[in-house]
């Protein structure tokens, strides 16, 4: 069965999703907005973040943060064993966006659910007036301020993993998809779990932490 | 409008009060209400677009339990109060977020509801939390029946009297709300399904609508049940005690967590709140007329102190303290020249000298009152674009951001945090009903669940490690490189950049200090939002009454004509 979560609450619980699994605070509001961004859409973007981060759980951000080498822009980037992580790695080409305006592209070398590396990138595109454009396998998502374009086979969309994305600035479209929903049908299961993963950053009553919390005199006055 | 391009009095920069002097606690715990809270505006509003008001729905019982609709209609849309009242035992009343009942619960509907709507909306508001409203629901709501007041006014109007004056406005209220959700919380419509209407555009515009809209529902509440009770005998309350009523909140740490989440609409709630004082300041001759409401005002202020109860020290402390403040202002006004030389900005360096922080926040929020047509275009600028100040520009050097934090987190960089004192306490969310509360770092288990609030200390952190990381590397390089081997300081770096911009964005005092008041943090929320006779309870906890003293719907909005068949 499909419940509606507004927007608000899908990237409140993934804020609290990604770090229940170990993300910090920073990585984690990225997390939390780039599901809200697909959300949005109406794409299953939640379901898709809730796979990832359940599969990152407790890893080392070491082990799988983008190794990007000197020329931060024309090499490959990739990782020494690991598939790249769509959010680390989506938040720190967001983070170079201005470095995509002179024509670069950024590559990767193995990448998990490309979608929300599409998505964390997305939804920085439009403090940075500009359109960039993820391809993997055979499909191109463009990001616009304000909408997407999906070109290819949007069966690839959905993939868990993908070999090669590249990310680049692009001119010549416009967006055919605008934001759609301001409340998401997700399934109540999946929700259930989301809402779980989500309690754990919540610290457990004790009656020290309820004494302290309230007006210390009645309040039925 | 544009608030920094459209700048009609450029002159105001001179007389603008820096962050470092504005943002800190002691301060922010001293401010009152003024002329841009959101209370006002939404009432400047109603009026000035000639709202209507109807309710056309009253299905309350003798005993005073059933549903009511309460609506206000502009020119392009209508919003309603839904209202249902229900019997609560004493011993189940609580202001908590913790409690599971209440006397009363509302939603603000967008619209006028249908009787299924109602049906469907009496199945989940009662429940709050645990109920489920949709996007036609733009807040939910709860408020419980003052014990001081409830009985004692129903007693009085049943036997055709009016309540005893003082008991009334020593209380202020007939029902004190206990929380008021909006903004897509529990199914409830996403801001930005409303963002784009000018009337609920601004702050809380829709939560105060609903608030306002209560007031009148307790009201109309404790007469219909006087009426019941007496029949022929019962009369209503007299017009001068019914003005007298507000709306009474009671409100804990959950307040709180709302001004370190969002910076940048603080930070344009404190600029334009310091814009409007600089803009007075910069007024060169204050006329007659302008001098005579200000004086007027002050008045209010000496009426509304006299009336100001409280039995919590820190607040008896700042009570006495004012009380002394406007001895000298009366002093002040009936000797000094309040008509040239920029006047405003003369009393104002005066009080800086001569006032303690109460008595300082008091004159700047009177001197306003004269001046509606020059500062209240300000209420313009007090939304925000959130999702701008989120996005990190990783361009920016280190050399930058280091610069940033030398100039604009002293505040931070001068704590000493290896001080146990410096760090005694932890914010963090509790599992029981998701209460935002504190902890003593150092006595009570939970840490590792803290919420990443103590921005001072993270700022400090982040300046260590990032003249660190310049010495092996290089200050030129982009912080997108160090922010790639340092994620651990995302979250503060994203809130340094956002000073550079907005310099009002964060709280300039240590959170997590021992001697911290959380109070002071509310008090500062709960003045924007228009609210008076602040009566903590606790250090984190505190009493307030809203709208106190406005006019009622009846008074200020004409009733809907019906339509004739």
């Amino acid at each position: 069965m499909k419940q509606k979560q507004t927007l608000v609450e899908i990237e409140g619980y993934f804020r609290k999703v990604a770090r229940a699994v170990g993300l910090h605070w920073g990585l984690a509001e990225e997390a939390g907005k780039a599901a809200r961004w697909l959300a949005a859409f109406d794409l299953p973007g939640p379901e898709l973040m809730l796979s990832h981060l359940q599969n990152i759980e407790g890893k080392d951000y070491e082990q799988f943060k983008p190794i990007i080498g000197s020329d931060s822009i024309n090499a490959h980037w990739h990782t020494n064993d690991q598939t790249l992580c769509p959010i680390i790695t989506g938040a720190a080409i967001a983070d170079r966006a201005k470095l995509l305006l002179n024509g670069h592209t950024i590559s990767l070398v193995s990448a998990a659910y490309p979608i929300l590396l599409a998505a964390t990138i997305g939804q920085a595109t439009r403090s940075h007036n500009m359109v960039i454009t993820i391809s993997w396998a055979n499909v191109k998502l463009s990001c616009y301020g304000n909408g997407i374009r999906i070109e290819g086979d949007r069966n690839d969309l959905w993939l868990d993993k993908t070999e090669f994305v590249s990310c680049q600035q692009t001119f010549d479209s416009l967006p055919e998809q605008l934001p759609s929903t301001l409340a998401y049908g997700i399934d109540s299961e999946v929700w259930k779990v989301v809402d779980e993963l989500a309690f754990r950053t919540y610290a457990p009553a004790t009656e020290e932490s309820r004494a302290g919390a309230g007006a210390g005199l009645t309040d039925n006055d | 409008m544009n608030c920094t391009d459209q700048n009609p009095v450029p002159e105001a920069a001179n007389f603008r009060r820096p962050a470092e002097v504005v943002m800190r606690l002691a301060r922010m715990g001293s401010f009152h209400q003024t002329r841009l809270s959101f209370m006002r505006t939404l009432l400047r509003r109603l009026k000035n677009e000639q709202w209507t008001f109807d309710k056309p729905v009253w299905e309350i019982d003798g005993d005073g339990f059933g549903r009511a609709v309460y609506s206000v209609i502009g020119p392009v849309r209508t919003y309603s109060l839904v209202a249902f009242s229900h019997y609560l035992p004493d011993e189940m009343r609580s202001d908590r977020v913790i409690a599971t009942a209440w006397d009363a619960t509302f939603t603000l509907f967008d619209g006028v509801p249908t009787t299924a709507d109602l049906d469907r909306l009496q199945q989940n508001v009662p429940k709050q939390e645990a109920g489920r409203i949709s996007d036609s629901e733009i807040s939910l709501s709860r408020a419980n029946r003052s014990v001081r007041l409830w009985n004692h006014v129903i007693e009085k109007l049943s036997i055709g009297e009016q309540p005893d004056r003082e008991q009334l406005e020593s209380v202020g209220y007939l029902v004190r709300t206990t929380a008021v959700y909006g903004s897509g919380k529990f199914g409830a419509a996403d801001r930005l399904t409303i963002c784009d209407r000018p009337e609920l555009s601004g702050p809380f515009q829709a939560e105060l609508l609903s608030v306002w809209l209560t007031r009148a529902f307790a009201i109309d509440l404790v007469e219909h049940i006087a009426q019941s009770v007496g029949g022929v005998k019962a009369t209503v309350i007299a017009p001068d005690l019914r003005k007298r009523i507000g709306v009474g909140n009671s409100t804990g740490l959950g307040m709180a967590p709302f001004l370190f989440n969002h910076p940048a609409l603080i930070n344009n709630w404190m600029m334009a709140r310091e814009e409007a004082i600089a803009r007075v300041r910069a007024v060169k001759e204050a006329s007659a007329a302008e001098v005579a409401e200000f004086v007027t005002s002050f008045e209010r202020a000496k009426f509304n102190f006299s009336n100001w109860n409280t039995v919590h020290e820190i607040q008896l402390k700042k009570l006495a303290s004012l009380g002394d403040d406007l001895e000298k202002m009366s002093v002040y006004i009936s000797t000094e020249n309040l008509n040239h030389d920029c006047p405003w900005d003369r009393f104002y360096q005066w009080a800086e000298q001569h006032l303690s922080l109460e008595g300082q926040e008091q004159l700047v929020s009177l001197i306003l009152e004269p001046y509606g047509e020059l500062v209240d275009d300000l209420t313009g600028c007090m939304d925000a674009d959130e999702h701008l100040s989120f996005i990190i520009d990783g361009s920016m050097t280190v050399a930058e951001t280091l610069n940033i934090l030398d100039l604009q987190c002293q505040w931070a960089l001068s704590i000493d945090f290896d001080q146990p004192e410096s760090q005694a306490r932890f914010w963090y969310t509790s599992a029981e009903k998701l209460e935002p509360r504190v902890g003593e770092r150092f006595n009570e288990p939970g840490e590792e669940y803290e919420s990443p609030y103590g921005i001072g200390f993270y700022i400090s952190q982040l300046n260590k490690t990032l003249l660190g990381w310049a010495e092996t590397h290089s200050e030129q390089k982009p912080i997108a490189d160090f922010l790639l081997a340092h994620p651990e300081h995302r979250h503060t770096l994203r809130r340094v950049q956002n000073l550079k911009n907005r310099p009002y964005a964060e709280v300039q005092d240590n959170v997590i200090a021992s001697d911290m008041l959380p109070i002071d943090l509310l008090r500062c929320k709960l003045s924007f939002f228009g609210a008076t006779k602040f009566d903590p309870r606790s250090d984190r906890w505190v009493r307030i009454c809203m709208y106190q003293d406005c006019p009622h719907p009846d008074e200020l909005l004409a009733r809907k004509i019906p339509v004739l068949a």
